[in-house]
């Protein structure tokens, strides 16, 4: 049985909807992300789970018992908040404790939980510091023992990484991870960085606008999107607008509005003659077709040339103008030299399997 | 040209910040040292001799002593009630959230721009209609009302200062709404409830304008009884009893101050986060 579940949970605000009809559930031990753009609800989501708002219909779940009625503190769930919200006046161990001590935990055994939790999240050595004297990462590592002490049965972490600075958000991205499944905590991470929600998730669910746009596994949903939304979200890409035309053996002809016809891959939802958008990522597409062509597998190729080449660390990243003036975002691993020159008219390509077709204007 | 400019800037406001001091310090030195002028008559300053005949005169002048009895008292009360009502208005106004939150948080302000005088008029008469006649009810009912404002101001202060998310972790962490309001709202507001009841306090022992109105022949705080000493019988009596007054609104305002001083050990409120010791 799933540790959480949420079933066609609604929530307005006057005419507003800022939850509209979601359903999903988290196994126990499992780290969901809930990604999305600005005010498309997943704070709204965490609320309702905590008990801070109530659902206008549906049911939230825990361990298969509905939740419905039962205040905050009646549930038990360790929430990690954008500010951290530590308590200023308390000391490290005091904001540690102080879940242990509402929560009926045996006394005499606080002091043990909570020299655990210090050391699982490092912090041997600041235990009767107050929040103020601590770093950023520091604060974030405080907040989220807080959050763990009580052995909750859903922790839920609204953008637990966003107060840091990208450095740190990388490193403590991976100790985050590491202490979650130390303690198998079955947990919903929000973030609008996709990043961080494909590397700390197991599942992932991309909302827009309070609904659930699409569900998987991280892989999938890079790999597979079934909306523009979804594929513009979730990494960069290159967009084709036209219209499908009939093929073989699962791909199809496709015809772009610029003039440009290349072959994607078609399932049994797609329509001949139907308007579709074709994206493929820039790292799937190549210079140069030699590398690409091998017997007897179609490829796409396209002829242009290259406006700009930037180099970002281990990346190359080119622009490539193709007819019709549009261009394509191209990356490469830079293996220490480059062979490319901006002005150079190049040949393009991608294999057919690279492009990702989704219905049009989704 | 800038670097000049930044430099006179700096000479003004030096300057401005010692002539107020002068301004601020000067009459009060003045009264301080008038008051232990060993002379029999009102005469320059510096006093020649020095002696605490004043203070004698005070201690053994009933009139004073009745007057700063009944501002002592007046300034006790006052300060305890208009605090705990205070405070209470000022959680009130910081959870409501519907209309006219804005409108009543004016409301509750207003008397802070009303004059003392109009205050105290409107309230010897509105006394006077509903039949309240006992001056020591009139004057305590006087004093809340112009502090009150100021208890409910500072407390709003330190109120707004404590993010809702502090709350909200300790219900998420099983504490419940009353718990979390005394484990957390409570502590970190307290700064700003103790320099409520300092305004207060002082501004009770202090006033003068709405207290002439309230007065009864055997209700007079100390004030009130040094202005009408002053257009009676002048002498440098008033400016021992100017001391006395200083002297018991500053013994107030320093044990309150060692009160909150004590909180520190246990947490500073709202300014905790900036650098206190480890
Ligand atoms: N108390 C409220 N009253 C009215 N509207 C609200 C309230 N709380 C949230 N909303 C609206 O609901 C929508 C969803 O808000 P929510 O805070 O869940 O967004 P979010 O996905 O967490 O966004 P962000 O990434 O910016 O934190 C927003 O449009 C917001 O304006
Ligand atoms: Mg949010």
């Amino acid at each position: 049985m799933s540790v959480l579940q949420l079933s066609h949970v609604t929530k307005r605000y006057g005419a507003f909807i800022a939850v509209d009809d979601i359903s999903f559930s988290v196994e126990k031990g499992k780290i969901l992300s809930l990604l999305g753009p600005s005010g498309c609800g997943k704070t709204t989501t965490l609320r309702m789970i905590s008990g801070f708002e109530v659902a206008n219909e549906g049911a939230v779940m825990f361990s298969g018992i509905d939740m419905k009625g039962r205040r905050p503190y009646e549930r038990n769930v360790g929430l990690l908040f954008q500010d951290y919200a530590l308590f200023p006046h308390m000391t490290v161990v005091e904001n540690i404790a102080y879940g242990l001590k509402h929560r009926k935990f045996d006394k005499a055994k606080i002091p043990d939980r909570v020299a655990e939790m210090v050391s699982l999240v490092k912090l041997k050595g600041f235990e009767h510091r107050r929040p103020g004297r601590l770093s950023g990462g520091q604060q974030q590592r405080v907040a989220l023992a807080r959050a763990l002490a009580t052995y909750p049965e859903v922790v839920l972490l609204d953008e637990p990484l966003s107060a840091l600075d990208a450095k740190l958000r990388q490193e403590l991205r991976f100790e985050l991870k590491e202490i979650l499944a130390a303690v198998n905590a079955t947990t919903i991470v929000v973030t609008h960085d996709q990043e961080e929600a494909m590397s700390l998730g197991d599942s992932v669910i991309v909302m827009s606008g309070g609904k659930i746009m699409q569900q998987g596994a991280p892989t999938e949903i890079y790999a597979d999107p079934k909306t523009r939304f979804v594929a513009e979200f979730i990494g960069r890409s290159n967009w084709f607008s036209g219209q499908l035309a009939p093929g073989t053996g699962g791909l199809a002809k496709f015809k772009a509005t610029s003039g440009i016809n290349m072959i994607v891959p078609v399932s049994g939802g797609h329509l001949t003659g139907g308007q579709y958008d074709v994206c493929v990522r820039p790292e799937r597409i190549q210079i140069d077709a030699a590398t690409v062509a091998s017997a007897g597998t179609p490829v796409n190729e396209i002829r242009g040339a290259i406006r700009d080449i930037a180099h970002l660390g281990a990346d190359l990243h080119l622009v490539v103008e193709i007819a019709g003036g549009q261009l394509l975002t191209v990356t490469e691993k830079y293996t220490g030299q480059t062979l490319e020159q901006t002005g150079q008219e190049v040949s393009i390509s991608f294999r057919p399997r690279d492009c990702i077709v989704v219905p049009s204007g989704s | 040209m800038k670097r000049f400019i930044d430099h006179a800037a700096a000479w003004l406001s030096v300057a401005n910040l010692v002539i107020v001091l002068i301004f601020l310090v000067f009459p009060i030195i003045v009264a301080i040292t008038m008051s232990f002028d060993g002379r029999e008559y009102l005469g320059r300053f510096p006093p020649p001799v020095y002696s605490l005949r004043w203070y004698e005169r005070f201690i053994s002048d009933t009139y004073y002593l009745t007057g700063l009895a009944t501002s002592l008292k007046l300034a006790t009360i006052a300060t305890i009630v208009s605090t705990a009502a205070g405070v209470c208005t000022a959680i009130g106004l910081d959870r409501y959230e519907g209309p006219g939150k804005q409108a009543l948080e004016t409301l509750f302000l207003s008397s802070l721009v009303v004059p003392a005088v109009v205050i105290g008029f409107a309230l010897l008469l509105s006394f006077a209609m509903v039949g309240v006649f006992d001056g020591f009810t009139r004057l305590l009912a006087g004093h809340i009302i112009i502090t009150f404002p100021y208890t409910v101001r500072t407390t709003l202060a330190g109120l707004v200062g404590i993010r809702k998310t502090l709350t909200e972790a300790a219900m998420s962490l099983g504490a419940t709404e009353r718990r979390a309001f005394w484990d957390i709202t409570f502590p970190l507001a307290r700064t700003g409830m103790v320099a409520g009841a300092v305004f207060a306090f002082a501004f009770s022992m202090d006033d003068v304008a709405v207290s002439l109105f309230l007065t009864s022949p055997d209700s007079y705080t100390l004030p009130v009884a040094m202005v009408s000493m002053m257009r009676t019988n002048f002498d440098l009596t008033i400016a021992a009893a100017s001391v006395v007054l200083m002297v018991f609104t500053f013994a107030l305002i320093l044990f309150l101050d060692w009160a909150v001083g004590l909180d520190r050990l246990i947490g500073k409120g709202v300014f905790s986060s900036q650098g206190e010791p480890s």
